[in-house]
């Protein structure tokens, strides 16, 4: 992955001459031993020795952000051990594992470090939502990546591979209705004869036109909109509202890994609209290439496509809510910092401005991040990496009218990983935002979840796949999640109040849920940014200032000592909250995007809160600064210091060169980078958004320590 | 010779004629001609492979037009006693493999698997071919390796779309299945079974100048049994005759197609040829000696590559949108508008500034070309088509001017032509 895109910087900056020269540092550099830190350990069960099944270890840091994927993720091995290899940092650790509470803890890690870090994993409550697996016919390759009913109740998927089954709601019995789309992605069905689906090129309606159970016409609905043959390029949808308007959306395609795209349908833009200006290849290659890549498209009865709104990355969920309006999950990359379910109007921009090239009124323009910002809506519901996944599927609003459980009006996603989230939206000052839920993981609740629909008997069917992304060991296909019957307790809803929100939970609770010091609320942001996703930024903690619980024990008043909008909302609730009867919640988080007050207020005021203080800068440790050196420097400053003339940097060796100047000069000409000098023609470029402050001291120290001869 | 007698021979010529032609079978819904039995050699080896043998034997007599002759096994030594008929047989079916082989035997094997005659194998094993070393390796281009995932029941039986199974909807086997790897390049997988995320080839087949293969790896007993399997066998067979399959249907299948915008049309015949259709481009790319086109390499890694052709392209063809109104130098307005199956041949929609245009694709009689056949809607202008000129094929208009250049349909009024691409003699370019 390095050498990838380092490979790529050079070719960008200096041609053949210095490709020439990095050749030669990228195998010396290959044949140096690694000089990062080991972090690895045992995950286990917290009331055995047992190794937990299909856990994952995630790990985020500052110095994983200009990575194109900013997150490590490994799978734990079948014994429970676990190593991962990171440069020198701060990390977070998390662990998660289907039936399993996620644990999480912090890492500080220098070169060379061996950090042993055991987890001890707890196990969920037992949801009562029975999850089960359908049995698919030898025939049907298990892909399953659209999952519909038609209105007298068949079953109706589409797979990767490009069939459409259907499961008669007389009989039970499944036929293959189509065959030969290409790469079917989610479709409406009309009738046991007629299904609407959206494949990779274009929408099209299958008709059985003969009667036996085979579709025989193939009409192409609409398909104005590019196509490339990159990899990573998708079609997603479909949704209809109650006007019969269909809804579409185009994800864009990967272009910055040298993907060659020799076929283009419609016109080819490679250039990005926002020039990458950090160090090195464009962290998230991800760019609108062709035509409305990045767009949400609306398909009227007559076909006619309407290109609805912009700045979507890969917005994988399409649903209409009951109110005929469109909502889209997009997973998180360069300016998406972390997954979203917006409410999304005509002609909104929903965040990555590469789509902005197909606009007519922005094509043309250059913008800056702040004008970008500010043309951005905000997604209603932040879905923040981790807990609550990684690429979200499409939304459903539950109306079976209690048949699923007591969660009624409300919208049920899934996820790439082994999570279906839930979430209580609500409108405020005109506005969706509100609460979302991790609802249930494990359980024998299989990854892939794209789509889902609820049948006729009130069960929520899952359509699976993750198109090769990541191992599924074959578990791939459609699941179906059942309500037993039995209520579960669980937060109902968590909603906006002038002081702070009001839960309303689905049992009457115990005295426990009066307690303010049952519940952690803790606020954050996230950076929009082209680099790939964003840590969170502007955490605090923010103190209850009063709880109230209702007598009868099912609403919960709790106001802060300060509510500001522009935050997502942490909650935590303490284990020992239970229902009168004794059972613990479910789910103990929750997250509030709070986009808006009730005023109407959007930008925050000024906060009596403080964040944590950041750790104070140490001393610039050399050792550490090698690492960095080695990663980040050596490129083009050469492992001996001296520089080269080909790339035009200097020799940090020669008395009187760079390192002559203070510290603090070179700090900031690393942080902001320096024009050429003559006869050298490329700049150095800013590292201050790649590397943490710590980082450029610690790599100075180096410089000095490694290349800096003693005064005469 | 008076106009009496000549009318009166007229007469008789007429009649007779007549009687002929009420007499041909077309008229009695039996297909025409009646194409000769074929003489089928079942090879196997042992008392099991004759049980087998001999409940496959009466239904593809019944139903694949074949005479079977069951070459006598030896059930002291478990191997054929004698491979005489071979000589005589149109093909063959080897039931995992012929057993122990005297020297003759073992010779007029060779003589057969090099004589351009096709056969079938059913579930090859390497001890019953030991009297040919080298068989499964170098004939049927796989080798084989142990059980497949342990001996799980397989979770998917995928059919990928081919001719042999034509009539065929359903597959299911309980069968744990022996593994199989390394496929020659040549080698086209029909069918694949899945456990998990492993893999394995359970059909493949070659067209070797020495004779096409199939090899369908499932052949447990109880898969005899399924007429679903009887079916693939006896399609198998006809194939590796280069027989016309009934029921056998042309494939349509939307992918990325090499040389091509994505989304692209694959349209392959039972008996070749296979064509690349190009809904951007709005037009046929190319059209190569075929009657498959390998997916795989779009499905199996998240990556993907284009889909895989085999065999020589006669036929290419990339200028822009050759359907013009008006004059063939225009510039169109083209709308691929979908496709409707037939039995013979999908038709593709399209719209030229607004005017429909119908086009069927049907593979010539003898798979050798292929028929574009259009149905113009009315217009106010007329339609072009721009042709290209081609090194390996031969292009003929029919019901409309052309000057090798263009053709053009000049009436507004709704109407029908065809161009007719066919294969020159070894006209591959590719």
């Amino acid at each position: 992955m390095r050498t990838e895109t380092a490979l790529s910087f050079v070719r960008w900056r200096h041609g053949w001459i210095a490709y020439l020269v990095w050749l030669g540092v990228a195998l010396s550099a290959a044949a140096a031993p690694a000089q990062n830190a080991r972090v690895s350990g045992r995950v286990r069960k917290a009331d055995s020795d047992a190794p937990v099944a299909r856990a994952q270890v995630r790990v985020e840091g500052p110095t994983l952000v200009g990575r194109e994927n900013s997150q490590i993720i490994q799978k734990v091995k079948s014994d429970g051990t676990y190593q991962v290899e990171v440069p020198p940092g701060a990390y977070e650790l998390w662990v998660t594992a289907p039936d399993f509470e996620e644990v999480k803890l912090h890492v500080d890690v220098a070169v060379g470090d061996a950090v042993v870090r055991h987890f001890e994993l707890r196990p969920l409550q037992r949801s009562p939502y029975r999850v089960e697996t359908l049995r698919l016919p030898q025939q049907m390759i298990g892909e399953v990546s659209g999952v519909a009913f038609t209105p007298k109740g068949s079953l109706v998927v589409t797979n990767r591979r490009g069939e459409v089954w259907i499961r008669g709601y007389a009989d039970g019995a499944w036929r293959r209705f189509a065959s030969g789309v290409y790469e079917g992605f989610g479709l409406v069905a009309n009738d046991e004869s007629d299904v609407v689906v959206i494949q990779r090129p274009e929408i099209t309606r299958l008709r059985d036109t003969n009667g036996d159970g085979i579709a025989d016409v193939y009409e192409t609905v609409a398909d104005d909109w590019g196509i490339t043959g990159s990899y990573h390029e998708f079609s997603y949808g479909l949704a209809r509202d109650k006007a019969g308007n269909l809804y579409a959306s185009s994800g864009l395609c990967s272009f910055g890994r040298g993907v060659d795209l020799p076929w283009v349908r419609g016109p080819l833009q490679t250039e990005q609209f926002m020039p990458w200006t950090g160090k090195g290849p464009v962290p998230d290659g991800h760019r609108s290439v062709a035509q409305y890549q990045g767009w949400a498209f609306q398909i009227s009865p007559s076909g006619k496509l309407v290109p609805f709104a912009s700045g979507f990355r890969q917005p994988l969920g399409v649903g209409v809510s009951p109110q005929d309006e469109l909502f889209i999950s997009d997973c998180p990359g360069a300016w998406i910092p972390t997954s979203t379910l917006t409410h999304v109007e005509k002609g909104g921009f929903y965040g990555h401005p590469d789509s902005l090239k197909w606009h007519p009124d922005y094509k043309d323009r250059k913008m800056t991040i702040e004008q970008l910002a500010e043309l951005r809506r905000l997604p209603s519901i932040t879905l923040p990496r981790g807990l609550m996944g990684t690429s979200p599927g499409q939304p459903i609003w539950d109306l079976t009218g209690g048949k699923f459980g007591p969660f009624g009006g409300q919208v049920f996603l899934g996820d790439v990983s082994s999570l279906l989230m839930r979430v209580d939206l609500e409108k405020i000052a005109g506005a969706y935002q509100g609460a979302a839920f991790p609802f249930l993981r494990g359980q024998g609740l299989r990854i892939g979840g794209m789509h889902n629909a609820f049948g006729p008997d009130g069960a929520l069917y899952i359509a699976q796949t993750v198109r090769g992304w990541m191992s599924t060991e074959g578990n791939e296909g459609i699941q179906r999640v059942v309500w037993t019957g039995e209520m579960p307790t669980e937060i109902q809803t968590l909603r906006l109040t002038d002081k702070g929100f009001a839960l309303r939970f689905t049992a009457a609770m115990g005295v426990s849920a009066g307690e303010p010091r049952n519940y952690q609320v803790r606020r954050f942001q996230y950076n929009y940014h082209p680099q790939d996703g964003s840590l969170r930024i502007n955490q605090v903690d923010v103190p209850i200032a009063a709880a109230r619980l209702e007598p009868d024990g099912r609403a919960l008043e709790l106001e802060l000592v300060e509510l500001q909008p522009g935050y997502v909302y942490e909650f935590v609730v303490n284990r020992n909250v239970t229902s009168r009867m004794g059972s613990p919640l479910l789910n103990l988080t929750a997250y509030y995007t709070l986009n808006r007050l009730k005023n109407g207020e959007t930008k925050p005021g000024p906060s009596r809160l403080v964040a944590k203080a950041a750790e104070p800068l140490r001393a610039g440790d050399p050792m550490r600064g090698a690492e960095v050196y080695r990663l980040n420097c050596l490129v083009c400053h050469q492992a001996d210091g001296k520089g080269s003339k080909q790339v035009g940097t200097p020799d940090y060796t020669m008395a009187g060169g760079p390192l002559s100047k203070a510290d603090d000069e070179l700090i900031a000409v690393i942080a902001e980078g320096k024009l050429p000098t003559p006869p050298g023609v490329l700049a150095m470029p800013p590292w201050g958004n790649v590397l943490p402050p710590q980082a450029i001291r610690d790599v100075v120290a180096y410089l000095r320590k490694e290349f800096q001869k003693p005064a005469p | 010779m008076n106009v009496n007698a000549s009318r009166r021979r007229w007469w008789t010529r007429g009649v007779a004629f007549a009687c002929l032609l009420f007499a041909w079978p077309g008229h009695w819904g039996v297909a025409a001609p009646v194409a000769e039995r074929l003489a089928v050699c079942l090879v196997g080896a042992g008392e099991h492979s004759e049980r087998a043998l001999a409940t496959l034997r009466p239904f593809l007599e019944k139903t694949h037009n074949v005479n079977c002759t069951l070459a006598p096994t030896d059930l002291k030594t478990g191997g054929t006693r004698s491979l005489e008929m071979l000589r005589t047989a149109q093909a063959a079916i080897f039931y995992h493999g012929p057993g122990a082989l005297g020297a003759a035997d073992a010779a007029i094997l060779r003589e057969f698997l090099h004589s351009g005659k096709g056969f079938v194998v059913l579930g090859a094993m390497r001890e019953p071919w030991s009297s040919m070393p080298g068989f499964i390796e170098e004939v049927l281009g796989a080798t084989p390796g142990g059980s497949f995932a342990g001996g799980e029941r397989l979770t998917v039986i995928n059919l990928f779309p081919h001719p042999i199974f034509g009539g065929v909807t359903r597959f299911e086997t309980e069968q744990a299945m022996p593994a199989f790897a390394k496929l020659a390049d040549d080698a086209e997988m029909i069918m694949e079974g899945t456990v998990g995320e492993e893999t394995t080839p359970l059909a493949w087949v070659r067209r070797r100048p020495a004779g096409r293969l199939c090899h369908l790896v499932p052949a447990a007993e109880s898969v005899i049994l399924d007429p679903a399997y009887q079916q693939i066998v006896g399609n198998a067979l006809l194939w590796v005759c280069g027989r016309p399959i009934p029921n056998a249907v042309p494939a349509v299948q939307r992918t990325f197609m090499p040389d091509s915008f994505p989304g692209s049309i694959a349209i392959t015949f039972p008996n070749g040829p296979g064509v690349c259709l190009d809904p951007v481009r709005g037009g046929i790319n190319y059209v190569w000696d075929g009657d498959f086109v390998d997916l795989r390499p779009r499905w199996l890694t998240k990556q993907g590559a284009p889909a895989r052709i085999f065999g020589d392209v006669f036929y290419r063809e990339k200028l822009w949108q050759p359907l013009r109104l008006g004059s063939p130098g225009s510039e169109p307005h083209f709308r691929f508008r979908g496709y409707a199956l037939k039995a013979d041949g999908p038709e593709f929609h399209y719209e030229i500034d607004g005017r429909d245009v119908y086009e069927t694709i049907r593979a010539l009689e003898d798979g050798k070309g292929i028929s574009r056949q259009f149905r113009i809607g009315p217009g106010k202008q007329s339609l072009w088509v721009n042709l290209e000129a081609q090194h390996g094929a031969e292009v003929v208009a029919r019901g409309v001017e052309s000057d090798g250049n263009a053709c053009c349909f000049p009436s507004h009024a709704a109407g029908e032509f065809t161009i007719e691409i066919r294969r020159k003699t070894g006209g591959g370019i590719r």
